[in-house]
């Protein structure tokens, strides 16, 4: 006779859980309206009505190697359509954003960002103190004297810091994930069979990140998708236009800063107009119907946030030095610098890690053939 | 010097199961009871049921029963066609103005039945809640008492005297005018009872927007040999039996964002409705889907038999969506037990829409106090008392109950004074 695998809730999961947003669950009565109504849930394993219930009882660890928890994209059909309130939409949240914390590596560096709520100005300030204070070091706190019009950035803070700060801060970001990655991958693989190669599943998952097609088929979150897709293009047109500055400055020997009409300096500014229209439509969603938007736990703040501080202090840093203001120039820079170290440290520990995470559990799914209905 | 308050009539506000239990008791007690109801006949509700549950019997042959007490009962007088327009408190009791709606068709009416084939127009019948067309002039139903015919006048063409000139008992008046009485009352017990929750208010259900989407009081007329298809259950859109009926518990019901509670007996009534289904059509498939199944006391036996029956399955689920794609009803549901989603198809669905309170909609002008939901609350003023329905969502057999200890408390109420 096989052996009744044992239940084990935690009392202490459902604490933090009530914490990080997802107290609603209680009040859960297990009709499966939300299930029937997701237009992501898979018919053979749908979500999130058992979920709801996992929640409830606290399984932490069914809910950790649950792929149904990254499969949805909280656009909050069920939570609007709940009879009884229980907002499925936040709990799956409150979940994920629990799951980053438990899967994160190291993990005190993921306790620090999962107490956002409490260590938010410090995540914040490190990173810029650590500029401030290299800077200060360096004799480089005022722009040098005799700065003519047309000035790069360059001039104040030289491409070699930002090398040198950024590429190991990225390669230890791309360690952190891959160990957590790593984390979550094998949880899934317990969860059910997989078939299939990693790589060819991958494909089109990252299509579909890329169009947000299921996100699409949402339809309380419409708007959102929108902004989300929005932000997304616009984080990609920054990178690329990152990687061709440094094809133009080393290969192209291009004369900076570069003029507005240039390409690579077009496709800069209308990835940043990307971006704030994005932050805009999801900041103004948020602010709008509570219910369809979902409820705000610090956690989700706090990215948001972030991501807002990164393109405002982007902006101001651009206008800044085309108005030839050398000193709030380098203060902006400065913040920028931070603001972005900040991006990239948290990445794998914030709300940022969706994108590794819900893009793993969509290959996941493709493999365990739990595709959409 | 003022009468003395035992001698004052009881009111009793709304004829239907529970204001008549009322009227009733108290006036086998000894008491002189006004009963006054808004619709042209007793009964209220349950005049339109096809079957009780759990006995599965005909409600009029009870209320058949009920109005020979009233009929014989010098103590009670009823007034149909009328509502409480006004009512003040007094030393003694109540003073309430009723308002008669105008008596077109009068008192000398024998529902000798001349004046329908007459009359030239035709209206959706509220009794059949809008599934069948009746004449402006009919008798509003079959078993209607006090036996008598109808008159729909904003119905009539300018002009028109078809049924004036066909009564040969002189007991039309189409100009007959509507008029107010004052009454003093020693104690008040409202019984306005419920209304069916709107199927308009459910469209993610496609309920008010597609024909084979009924609610359960459309079943009970559809089942009712005086119903609009004769006591055939056919769908509405093309009046073929249906080959799949599929029954949706709660719909708009314990749902915050419809009716917040429970009405009490729509798991009973689907139940129910599923024999009638598997009675007339015995090859057809019923599936009752729920979120949970209430059948408390001996109305368990009611479940553990439906549940047996061949052709009849019971899920646990709520159906969140319904859609009609390429023609066919589809209902989007997960079967909890089984952990899967399914994607159902139906002829005819019956949405299990649940009890809004009339206090909720209309209360008469006593005060009564109301809980969060619309019904009404007890107080602690024995002058006036809630029962049936208008108190608490509940089945027939506990109106009846509530009703008779409302008639207690107005005896109570009026005896202690004095």
């Amino acid at each position: 006779m096989a052996a009744i695998p044992a239940l084990l809730p935690s009392t202490a999961f459902r604490d933090q859980l009530r914490r990080r947003g997802g107290e609603s669950a209680a009040r859960c009565y297990q009709c499966a309206t939300c299930s029937s109504v997701c237009e992501l849930a898979p018919a053979a394993r749908p979500f999130p009505r058992r979920q709801m219930l996992l929640a409830q009882w606290g399984m932490a660890d069914q809910l950790a190697a649950d792929p149904a928890v990254w499969l949805c994209h909280q656009c909050n059909d069920c939570t609007v359509r709940c009879p009884r309130d229980a907002r499925p939409g936040d709990v799956l949240g409150a979940v994920r954003s629990l799951a980053i914390e438990k899967l994160a590596f190291p993990g005190f560096l993921g306790k620090l960002v999962g107490a956002a709520r409490l260590t938010w100005p410090l995540l914040l300030a490190l990173p810029v103190l650590f500029w401030v204070t290299l800077l200060g070091l360096t004799g480089r706190l005022t722009p040098p004297a005799g700065l003519e019009a047309g000035w790069a950035y360059d001039a104040l803070v030289p491409h070699s810091f930002i090398y040198a700060v950024y590429f190991p801060v990225a390669a230890w970001v791309i360690l952190a994930s891959w160990v957590a990655g790593r984390r979550f991958w094998t949880a899934l693989g317990a969860s059910g069979p997989r078939s299939g190669s990693f790589l060819g599943n991958l494909m089109p998952a990252l299509v579909e990140v890329a169009t947000h097609k299921r996100f699409g088929s949402c339809g309380a979150a419409r708007p959102r998708k929108l902004g989300h897709l929005t932000l997304l293009w616009g984080f990609v047109g920054a990178a690329v236009t990152s990687g061709l500055l440094i094809v133009g400055m080393y290969i192209q020997h291009l004369p900076m800063p570069l003029a507005l009409d240039h390409p690579y300096k077009i496709l800069g500014n209308v990835s940043a107009g990307l971006l704030i229209v994005g932050a805009a439509i999801l900041v103004g969603n948020r602010l709008g119907d509570r219910k369809a938007a979902g409820a705000s736990s610090a956690f989700d703040t706090f990215f948001l946030s972030v991501v807002v501080l990164v393109i405002a202090t982007g902006m101001v840093v651009e206008l800044a030095r085309l108005a030839h203001a050398p000193s709030f120039a380098l203060s902006s820079y400065i913040l920028h610098l931070g603001f972005v170290l900040c991006l990239f440290l948290t990445f794998p520990y914030s709300k940022f890690a969706h994108m590794l995470y819900r893009t793993l559990a969509m290959v996941h799914a493709r493999m365990a053939g739990l595709e959409k209905r | 010097m003022s009468a003395a308050p035992q001698q004052l009539p009881l009111l009793v506000v709304g004829a239907g199961i529970s204001g008549i239990t009322t009227a009733l008791e108290a006036a086998e007690a000894g008491r002189k009871v006004v009963l006054v109801e808004r619709e042209p006949y007793v009964g209220g509700r349950i005049t339109r049921t096809h079957h009780y549950f759990p006995k599965m019997c005909p409600p009029s042959c009870g209320l058949e029963i009920n109005t020979r007490r009233l009929e014989r009962n010098t103590n009670v007088r009823v007034c149909v066609n009328a509502e409480v327009t006004a009512a003040r408190r007094t030393d003694t009791g109540w003073s309430v103005t009723l308002r008669h709606q105008p008596a077109y068709v009068n008192e000398l009416c024998t529902a000798c039945g001349a004046c329908s084939p007459v009359c030239p127009a035709e209206v959706a019948d509220p009794f059949n809640l809008g599934l069948a067309r009746v004449k402006a002039i009919r008798l509003a139903h079959g078993n209607a008492w006090p036996r008598r015919f109808t008159l729909d006048r904003a119905a009539c063409p300018a002009g028109c005297r078809a049924c004036v000139d066909a009564c040969t008992y002189q007991a039309i008046d189409l100009d007959a005018q509507a008029h107010e009485e004052t009454l003093e009352v020693g104690a008040v017990v409202v019984t306005t009872g419920w209304s069916p929750y709107p199927l308009e208010k459910l469209p993610e259900l496609r309920g008010g927007l597609d024909q084979d989407v009924i609610a359960n009081v459309h079943m009970e007329r559809l089942a009712s040999p005086g119903g609009p298809t004769a006591g055939k259950i056919l769908r509405p859109s093309d009046g073929t039996a249906p080959k799949r009926v599929a029954f949706v518990q709660c719909a708009g019901s314990r749902d915050v964002n419809h009716l917040p509670y429970c009405s009490a007996v729509c798991c009973l009534a689907s139940l129910k409705q599923a024999v009638y289904v598997k009675e007339q059509l015995p090859d057809a498939e019923v599936t009752i889907y729920y979120i949970d199944r209430r059948a408390p006391g001996r109305n368990e036996d009611v479940l553990t038999r439906v549940a047996a029956m061949e052709g009849v399955r019971l899920v646990k689920g709520k159906v969140g969506k319904i859609a009609r794609t390429n023609g066919v009803l589809k209902l989007k549901v997960e079967d909890v037990e089984r952990g899967v989603l399914s994607e159902a198809e139906a002829d005819l669905v019956v949405l299990a829409t649940g009890m809004v309170s009339n206090l909720k909609l209309q209360a008469p002008p006593f005060g009564v106090l109301l809980d969060e939901d619309g019904f009404g609350l007890p107080g602690h003023d024995l002058g006036l008392s809630v029962a049936g329905v208008a108190r608490r969502p509940e089945d027939v057999a506990a109106s009846v109950r509530d009703a008779t200890g409302a008639a207690a408390r107005a005896i109570a109420a009026t005896g202690r004074r004095g």
